[in-house]
């Protein structure tokens, strides 16, 4: 069947066999290897992307069922200018250290503080709960979202900072996602 | 993962006349959660085609109706989470559905998936049945609805007929904004399967129990009611005491299994406490004319 997606701003089409799963589309038809293929059952979160601002299991969604769809990967993440602020503080501050499971992590988070530029430790321990890291412990990937959400913070300028929906109030009690 | 045929339907008519149209060699698709990981897994073969409803428009939204809270099929779990009406309405809906899985996998699984699938252990089950849900089906003969209580038959079992799907599952009118509460322990916080979950719901008028339910997940081939428990407590003035004495009754209806994760006896134990709990939230919900409201 043939699948066309938009990835990291560039829409690419391929023709594969149906049982093909995003994962696989991404990894070796457009040979995307960011997303990691860790327990490919959707336990672990090596594979996270985000497809129309969700982050998934890439390897637990057909590529069938991505079809028409936007998705980004770790590659989508660093510009001409740099690398992300989450890739730019993990890196700084040893939130990684084999590195295996660091594009799904990033992946989560950047869902997390495009949906919630400013998340509460609870908030983002939710957010990562399905990404496996068997060398951090976590807490500096914690750290690292917040230190993350603080820079994209201060570089955004007011009139970006106009387009974004605030978090309702009156439902703060859940968190939210 | 062997190789499949896979079709997209367009909505959910067109999803029964394509299982009708591929006949046994068909299997739904809804989110994929669960199938797609099982398929990788089982040395079975897998279906000759996959029939894609996760993107029928048809089964998603979040509305209320003639009928109550319909929630579409392929709604899935973040969106009950994130959902304004269900925070507001039934909160314990959107709990429940915070407590499955991870974030990747609450935003690519479906409620109807979560039921349909059968597991007791499910975590949609519970706030469903206290709130005595029922859902729409439709076959090759039309649509019919039964409660949710019918749906299940056993682990992995349903009472759908082959070329059957869930189209939507509605929570009655007078339900909506039934003070509810729901519980779940896992080994961990993520990602973790209930040991046990529990849900109660009841209305607290004149400061008696009022209509209590009583449901349990993981202690028994299927998620249950406690109708002893519900009993004992209907009438009687709304009180700790009262909750403690439901969870011990609760604890006797059900009929959990040792395994890996726990033994039989600490299940029975977690029922007594849940329930308690469970029914604590659902006080803590209660607010006076609040059935006035939603009727």
């Amino acid at each position: 069947m043939n699948v066309t997606i938009t990835v990291n701003g560039e829409v690419r089409s391929a023709s594969v066999p149906p049982e093909t799963t995003l994962l696989v589309l991404l990894r070796e038809h457009f040979l995307l290897t960011g997303a990691k293929t860790g327990c490919d059952v959707g336990d672990c979160g090596a594979c996270t992307v985000i497809v129309d601002g969700k982050a998934v299991n890439a390897c637990l969604m057909l590529a069938g069922q991505a079809d028409g769809r936007t998705v980004t990967t770790i590659e989508g993440l660093a510009t001409r200018e740099g690398l992300h602020p989450l890739q730019k503080v993990f890196e700084e501050t040893g939130a990684l250290q084999c590195g295996f499971c660091g594009p799904g992590v990033i992946m989560s988070s950047k869902a997390l503080l495009d949906e919630i530029p400013n998340p509460t430790t609870a908030e983002i321990r939710n957010a990562l709960a399905g990404n496996l890291c068997r060398c951090t412990g976590y807490q500096k990937m914690i750290e690292g979202v917040h230190e993350a959400a603080e820079m994209l913070q201060s570089t955004t300028t007011p009139a970006t900072l106009a387009t974004k929906t605030p978090a309702t109030p009156a439902l703060a009690a859940l968190p939210q996602r | 993962m062997k190789p499949f045929g896979y079709v997209a339907a367009q909505d959910s008519e067109h999803a029964v006349a394509l299982l009708a149209e591929y006949g046994k060699g068909a299997k739904l698709l809804a989110g994929g959660t669960d199938l797609l990981a099982d398929l990788k897994l089982t040395p079975h073969p897998p279906p000759a085609v996959m029939v894609d409803i996760s993107r029928c428009a048809d089964l998603k939204g979040i509305a209320i109706t003639e009928a109550g809270l319909r929630i579409g099929a392929m709604v899935t779990h973040s969106e009950i989470v994130n959902s304004p009406l269900i925070r507001d309405t039934l909160p314990a809906l959107a709990e429940a559905a915070l407590s499955i899985g991870a974030v990747q996998t609450r935003n690519l699984g479906s409620i109807a998936g979560n039921l349909v699938t059968c597991v007791p252990s499910m975590d949609s089950g519970p706030t469903l049945l206290a709130l005595e849900a029922s859902v729409t089906i439709l076959g090759p003969s039309g649509r019919r609805t039964i409660g949710l209580a019918d749906l299940f038959v056993g682990p992995r079992k349903t009472s759908l007929a082959f070329g059957e799907i869930l189209v939507e599952i509605v929570i009655p009118k007078r339900n909506v904004g039934k003070p509810t509460g729901f519980q779940k322990f896992g080994l961990r916080k993520g990602q973790a399967l209930a040991l046990v979950n529990a849900a109660a719901s009841f209305w607290a008028g004149e400061g008696l129990f009022t209509e209590p339910t009583i449901a349990l997940g993981a202690v028994a081939p299927t998620v249950i009611r406690a109708p002893k428990a519900e009993a004992y407590l209907a009438g009687r003035p709304v009180t700790e005491d009262a909750m403690a004495e439901a969870g011990r009754i609760a604890a006797t209806e059900a009929k959990p299994i040792t395994d890996f994760r726990a033994t039989a006896d600490y299940r029975r134990d977690l029922v007594a406490v849940l329930v308690k709990r469970a029914l604590l939230a659902a006080h803590g919900r209660a607010t006076p004319n609040r059935k006035d409201i939603a009727s």
